[in-house]
């Protein structure tokens, strides 16, 4: 499975792809913003990880975009932020992602994330 | 209305009771030189001007006090949480070092173990690989420590935006006194314009834990609701 990474931090998107690696995962594309993530996003991708503050477009922006698409309305999108306000997390959940990871995390969280999303992406 | 809206009013109130003044002391200037032969009738009225002239400076020093209480107090509010900013930025890269010292200790240590391992006349296989995973998860904790710089670089970029927006103020109140100012250009701004989109305010390092169960939580009722 193809995991999509976005975050504007590239300390962040080796963090994430070097977890995802170790846990199984290593087909990865990465994108530095929303924007880019767009362009990069296509049916083979089974799987995205966003941060939400990024430049040019937002995490939960590009979400919005993304769920608008036939191609991305069920890819499990993992948000991956240092936001975590109880108003930040319902903004999230309203823009389309799955679930929720507060920055810093553990390999252990996420693996238990994705693990809980895959039936989702395998349906 | 936040301090800082209260500020903002309260210097555009003063910055209006000047203009005030100066239009009163254009009329006083006027009406010596284009009445002047009714100086005589001027005089008289002259006690009185100035009497206008006095409580409306009065008017002004007095809002001038109240713009400075006022910017001072929303100034010191946003400077002290910036300032825990900073000394949590400084907690955050230490614990992380920290962190990271602790691991190469313990990997230097499980190197020396496979060094010992190798050196028998028949090396434990089964213990070497054993000790090469948790090698590997010391390896790994060490990159993991290094999210701090994301979460660090986000609370800079918050002090960053603070001192614009100090420097943004600062410059208002100049251009009370000097209309020149108003044409100078913003030296913090131009040098560093932050991305407010690229930054959390209230990004931390603290109670991940805490922060993560809070999370779950929420996503777990609204998912019991929507079920």
């Amino acid at each position: 499975m193809k995991f999509l990474v976005v975050d504007d931090s590239a300390t962040m998107r080796r963090i994430v792809i070097n977890s995802l690696q170790r846990i199984g995962f290593s087909d990865t594309v990465e994108a530095g913003d929303g924007q880019e993530a767009l362009a990069k996003f296509d049916s083979s991708v089974g799987f995205v990880i966003t941060d939400w503050n990024m430049p040019n477009m937002s995490g939960t922006d590009f979400t919005k975009v993304l769920r608008s698409r036939p191609d991305g309305a069920q890819v499990p999108i993992l948000m991956v932020t240092a936001r975590s306000v109880k108003e930040d997390i319902l903004t999230a959940m309203e823009a389309g992602v799955n679930n929720y990871i507060v920055k810093p995390f553990t390999p252990q969280v996420l693996k238990e994330k994705i693990d809980a999303l895959l039936p989702a992406a395998a349906a | 209305m936040s301090s800082s809206q209260r500020a903002q009013e309260v210097l555009y109130e003063s910055e209006a009771a000047l203009r005030l003044v100066d239009q009163e002391l254009l009329d006083l200037h006027s009406v010596h030189r284009e009445e002047h032969r009714a100086v005589t009738a001027g005089l008289a009225d002259l006690p009185y001007i100035l009497e206008r002239a006095n409580a409306q400076i009065l008017g002004v020093l007095s809002r001038l006090r109240e713009s400075r209480a006022a910017l001072q107090s929303s100034a010191v509010e946003k400077l002290q949480v910036t300032h825990e900013k900073l000394r949590e930025v400084t907690s955050a890269t230490e614990d992380a070092a920290i962190n990271i010292m602790d691991a190469c200790d313990r990997a230097t240590q499980l190197v020396d173990e496979l060094d010992t391992i190798d050196a028998a006349s028949e090396p434990d296989r089964e213990k070497a690989g054993a000790v090469r995973g948790t090698l590997r998860d010391e390896l790994f904790l060490m990159m993991g420590a290094l999210q701090f710089q994301d979460i660090t670089s986000q609370q800079l970029n918050h002090a960053s935006a603070v001192l614009v927006e100090m420097e943004h103020r600062l410059m208002d109140v100049a251009k009370l006194f000097d209309t020149n100012a108003a044409n100078e250009p913003s030296p913090l701004t131009m040098a560093n314009s932050v991305d407010m989109s690229t930054f959390d305010p209230n990004a931390t390092t603290r109670d991940p834990e805490g922060r993560q169960a809070l999370a779950d939580e929420i996503f777990t009722a609204i998912r019991g609701t929507a079920a």
